[in-house]
């Protein structure tokens, strides 16, 4: 039977990957991100919208679900990062940040789950970072909001579980996007030597884990964060 | 949406979601507290069943607005007050 999903922050990095993958192995893929994509399949959609704004989430949502009549599986993907000193920190910036990685996640969770709730089936996978269990300096604010995003997997997943929906994260290791580009080198050789892998991973790994939590197999496989080069 | 539209539409989604033909289902339906139809779980399916319903009919409203849950009285005590309440949002 056809699935569908919906990956959020589908454009480049991980979610453009996990996009490709998905398609190729037959998935209907429901992307969004603020910019366009060029990403061309005759099995993806791509939506420009920002994550944080109820009413495009909703309306996409609503929308998916009505063209298709079902929602099987959500990758709450998108997310930014800023690493800076609190002290050279503007609110501006923490606002940002929660209300991508935070309000985002929840509202596509809320609508998403909403609509796998009539089907008694759903999976829903968030994104967390070793930013978290590091606590790392100068990525205070970045790791604060993918510590909210884990806890509150952690209690949907509770929530949830009646109606067959699944909530898991994952934290990719560290993988060579745009967003952490700019992350100087003797930094992130640093960040590299505390995994217990000491190199950086790729997106295919992070898939891998989805794969896991996604199968029909994985009913029990609940509110469990998995980070990937080990921390 | 006029009066009779929303209660037509709370009515068949709580006649739906409680799938019991010896309970007479009307606009005093209590739907929240000890005489309920539901329980707390139910109502939150009902919920999201009604603006499911809603959207089939072009009309995207969230029930669960802040100014909903901040209410003295809230507006899912009963059939007919969830119907006004949906016109209120609708209009
Ligand atoms: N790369 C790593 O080492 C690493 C490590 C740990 C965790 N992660 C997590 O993995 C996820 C993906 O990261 P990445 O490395 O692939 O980042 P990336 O290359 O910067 O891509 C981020 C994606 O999110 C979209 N996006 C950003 N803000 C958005 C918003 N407000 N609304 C909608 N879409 C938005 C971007 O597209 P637009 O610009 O078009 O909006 C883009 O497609 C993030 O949650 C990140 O925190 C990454």
């Amino acid at each position: 039977m056809e699935k569908i999903m919906i990956i959020t922050g589908s454009r480049k990095g991980i979610g453009r990957f996990l996009a490709e993958y998905y398609l190729e192995k037959g998935i209907t893929v429901i992307g969004c991100s603020r910019s366009e994509s060029d990403l061309q399949h005759k099995n993806y959609e791509h939506h420009c919208l920002d994550v944080a704004d109820e009413k495009a989430v909703q309306k996409l949502v609503r929308n998916t679900a009505k063209k298709f009549g079902k929602i099987d599986y959500l990758i709450n993907n998108a997310g930014i990062a800023s690493m800076n000193h609190s002290f050279l920190t503007p609110l501006s910036i923490v606002e940002k940040m929660f209300k991508t990685n935070v309000f985002g996640t929840f509202l596509f969770t809320r609508e998403c789950g909403k609509v796998m709730s009539k089907k008694k089936f759903g999976r829903i996978v968030n994104m967390t970072t070793f930013a978290v269990p590091f606590k790392l300096e100068g990525e205070a604010v970045y790791a604060a909001s993918k510590a909210a995003i884990t806890v509150m997997a952690e209690a949907l997943a509770r929530e949830y579980a009646g109606f067959g929906i699944t909530v898991n994260t994952v934290a990719p290791p560290a993988v060579q996007t745009d967003l952490i580009a700019h992350v100087k080198k003797d930094k992130m050789d640093k960040l590299l030597q505390r995994q217990a892998i000491h190199r950086f991973g790729e997106a295919k790994d992070v898939a891998n884990t989805i794969d896991f939590f996604l199968r029909d197999e994985s009913t029990m496989v609940t509110g469990q964060t998995v980070y990937l080069g080990g921390v | 949406m006029n009066k009779e539209e929303a209660l037509q539409i709370v009515i068949d989604a709580v006649k739906e979601y409680i799938d019991d033909d010896s309970t007479t289902i009307n606009k005093e339906t209590i739907l929240l507290g000890n005489n309920a139809v539901v329980d707390s779980i139910g109502l939150v399916n009902l919920i999201v069943d009604i603006e499911g319903a809603l959207s089939e009919k072009d009309l995207e409203i969230t029930l669960t607005s802040e100014d909903a849950m901040s209410r003295r009285k809230s507006p899912f005590r009963s059939v007919e007050t969830l119907s006004d309440y949906i016109v209120e949002l609708a209009n």
